[in-house]
């Protein structure tokens, strides 16, 4: 594969909440790397707090992230823009939000804000500028002198998309740019995103809730839970044959007259309890992950990529002896060098 | 069996300077004891209308024009302000569309719940808060929460606090609008067992409105869809969804990214506004439709029970299973 445009390494954010009595830190992203390559649309899904839209934000520069990097380019984007984001970083990352009636002002005339995305980034705005963009996202020329109040919710969301790519950018963050909008028009937004993808090669972060859509309109689907992504790989693949507990949940959760009844409670159940301890993961049999944080496991690959899953249940069987010894061999209290249990343990297994 | 719910022949219209938009067009429909019965449809095609309508909350420019609806055979649209009263919240409750937002926030959830007991069953405060307790127990929620603000719940809890509020005078009939749009998708699976759940405990009814379409199979018995203010296809929940005979049933049901199967181009739905005088689905329709073009067709009855808004020229295949 080419080179990503953008690499994501061990992105962490930490949020303060309380009052300055009872202040205590709560980490939404912990440690979390992906690239997002051009000319392909990544999906990232997961349900309500589990981090998704903080990881939009830090990459739009809307949060400072609390450890990582963001290497746009192979540059750092974090250390050589400490706090907010250059126009110039603005000019190839641009973000889609969630409420079309919240993200335009209702005093200005659509014109208004695709000149200022023009001007501001140095392009002219000329007639041609704004009927060409106005065209590429599906909507007439003439809708350029109405209001926001005037378009449908659809319609205003197609604005926010030809907002952000009047400046040219090479990756745009869409957070739930769907959820909103009636059923009527949500399909054309999903193909209108995928048409840019194809045309304008265009890289893509879709964040959401909705796994049909990420499973219609995305190439590589990435699943987070609790602050951490526990699987990515091809977005059919994910979805078609999961293979993290958290995951199969998530699918079992989408209404599907066909296979009514396959949610069940009690593993979400457990799964609140991960959310409530995120260090312990519950579905290792002996509680494996509670001692031992799970890396990625290669499990499968499709169309040249791969299929990775956090999970020691998917951990091939030499591995999961290794971790479970590492464990075992650490007596309470007492710090054990690490890279000498593993040695130790590599020495039993073989 | 006597229906909870009968709507006849309903036909709401807005009236505006000079213009008249119909939001309701000849709808009907019945709701048997204890029946789930959803309506489905994309924004605008008059399922909250009906539901407005239902709980008599239709305010100027909107007006029923003609058509009844009959509830344990009293006629809704013939009680009085004081009637009414004593008629909303008791005999059908409504959980909003955006529910979550429709708890006051500077109440506490109990101080809310508690209002219920004390304004419309004169209970005392004292009988009036344990009440309340058990009513959020009875929807999964620890009644220690009562002392909580509504920012200090999440948005399923509020959902559930809404919920159990609209069934806490055991109504006979429980109206819910797009109840979980906002959530995600499994707190949603949440709100849907727990409905289920309650339903199965108190034996109400429940009118069911929303556009998604799996979602509403999975939980009603009997389903209607609605096109343009018209019910274009009634049917038997499961029947409808495995062989939907009117086409906009099938871009309905389209117009959600499946889970499975073979990825393929989606249309979506046709943006062709409805008119006065045409259907405004049918440049979409591609067999014979003679009789559409001036408005939807009257719905008829093709198979025991399974009624469809379609011209008479072809033949239901699929609807006799």
């Amino acid at each position: 594969m080419t080179e990503p445009l953008l690499s994501v390494r061990g992105l962490t954010k930490d949020f303060q909440v309380g009052t300055v009595f009872s202040r205590r830190r709560v980490r939404a992203v912990n440690d979390v790397s992906f690239d997002l390559p051009a000319g392909r649309i990544t999906a990232l899904v997961g349900e309500s707090g589990s981090g998704k839209s903080t990881i939009a934000r830090c990459l739009a520069r809307l949060e400072q992230p609390s450890a990582g990097q963001v290497l746009l380019d192979g540059e750092d984007v974090l250390r050589t823009e400490r706090r907010r984001a250059s126009r110039a970083y603005r000019r190839k990352v641009q973000m889609v939000f969630q409420d079309p009636f919240g993200s335009l002002n209702p005093v200005h005339r659509i014109e208004h804000f695709l000149t200022r995305a023009l001007v501001l980034h140095g392009h002219s705005a000329t007639p041609e500028a704004l009927r060409e963009l106005m065209t590429t996202v599906g909507l007439t020329e003439d809708m350029l002198q109405s209001y926001p109040h005037e378009l449908s919710g659809g319609q205003r969301q197609r604005v926010s998309i030809a907002r952000a790519l009047a400046v040219e950018p090479r990756l745009i963050l869409a957070d739930e740019p769907t959820s909103m909008l009636d059923v009527s028009v949500r399909v054309g937004v999903l193909n209108l995103m995928r048409r840019l993808r194809d045309e304008r090669n265009i890289a893509m972060l879709y964040i959401t809730h909705d796994l049909g859509s990420a499973r219609y309109l995305a190439d590589t689907t990435m699943v987070m839970f609790a602050g951490e992504l526990v699987e990515g790989g091809d977005a059919l693949a994910v979805m078609d044959a999961p293979a993290h507990p958290y995951t199969r949940l998530l699918l079992s959760a989408v209404p599907d007259p066909e296979r009514a009844g396959s949610y069940d409670p009690v593993e979400r159940a457990k799964l609140r309890e991960a959310i409530l301890n995120p260090t312990s993961c519950p579905y290792g049999d002996d509680g494996t992950c509670s001692r031992t944080e799970p890396v990625r496991h290669i499990v499968g690959e499709d169309d040249g990529q791969p299929h990775w899953v956090r999970c020691h249940l998917r951990a091939p069987a030499s591995d999961i002896a290794r971790r479970v010894l590492k464990a075992t061999d650490r007596p309470d209290g007492e710090a054990t060098d690490d890279t000498d249990a593993t040695e130790k343990a590599e020495t039993t297994a073989a | 069996m006597e229906p909870v719910l009968e709507v006849n022949g309903l036909r709401v219209e807005y009236r505006g300077d000079g213009r008249t938009v119909v939001g309701a067009d000849d709808v009907s429909f019945s709701i048997g004891a204890g029946e789930v019965f959803g309506l489905a449809g994309e924004s605008g095609c008059g399922k909250s209308t009906i539901a407005n309508a239902v709980m008599r909350l239709l305010k100027p420019p909107a007006e029923i024009t003609a058509g009844s609806i009959r509830f344990q055979g009293r006629d809704v649209l013939a009680l009085d302000a004081r009637e009414l009263r004593a008629f909303r919240w008791r005999e059908i409750a409504m959980v909003f569309q955006s529910a979550m937002n429709s708890l006051n926030p500077v109440l506490t959830v109990g101080e809310q719940i508690v209002d219920i007991f004390t304004t419309h069953e004169r209970m005392k405060k004292r009988a009036a808060r344990e009440r309340a307790g058990e009513l959020l127990e009875l929807v999964g929620i620890d009644p220690g929460r009562l002392k909580a603000y509504p920012h200090q719940l999440s948005g399923g809890m509020r959902q559930r606090v809404v919920i159990a509020m609209a069934v806490a005078l055991r109504p006979r009939l429980l109206i819910m609008d797009e109840p979980t749009t906002a959530l995600d998708v499994v707190v949603q699976q949440e709100i849907m067992a727990q409905i289920r759940d309650l339903q199965r405990e108190l034996g109400f009814s429940i009118l069911f409105i929303t556009h998604d379409m799996s979602l509403m199979v999975e939980l009603s018995d009997r389903m209607g869809v609605m096109y343009g203010g018209r019910i274009v296809e009634l049917a038997d929940a499961k029947d409808l969804f495995a062989h939907p005979l009117h086409p906009y049933t099938e871009a309905l049901m389209n117009a959600f990214p499946p889970l499975t199967g073979p990825r393929q181009e989606l249309t979506g739905l046709f943006d062709a506004p409805r008119t006065a005088d045409s259907c405004g689905f049918h440049v979409r329709c591609p067999e014979d439709r003679s009789d559409c073009s001036t408005n939807i067709p009257d719905l008829r009855e093709v198979a025991p029970g399974r009624w469809v808004a379609r011209s008479g020229a072809h033949s239901p295949e699929g609807a006799s299973r």
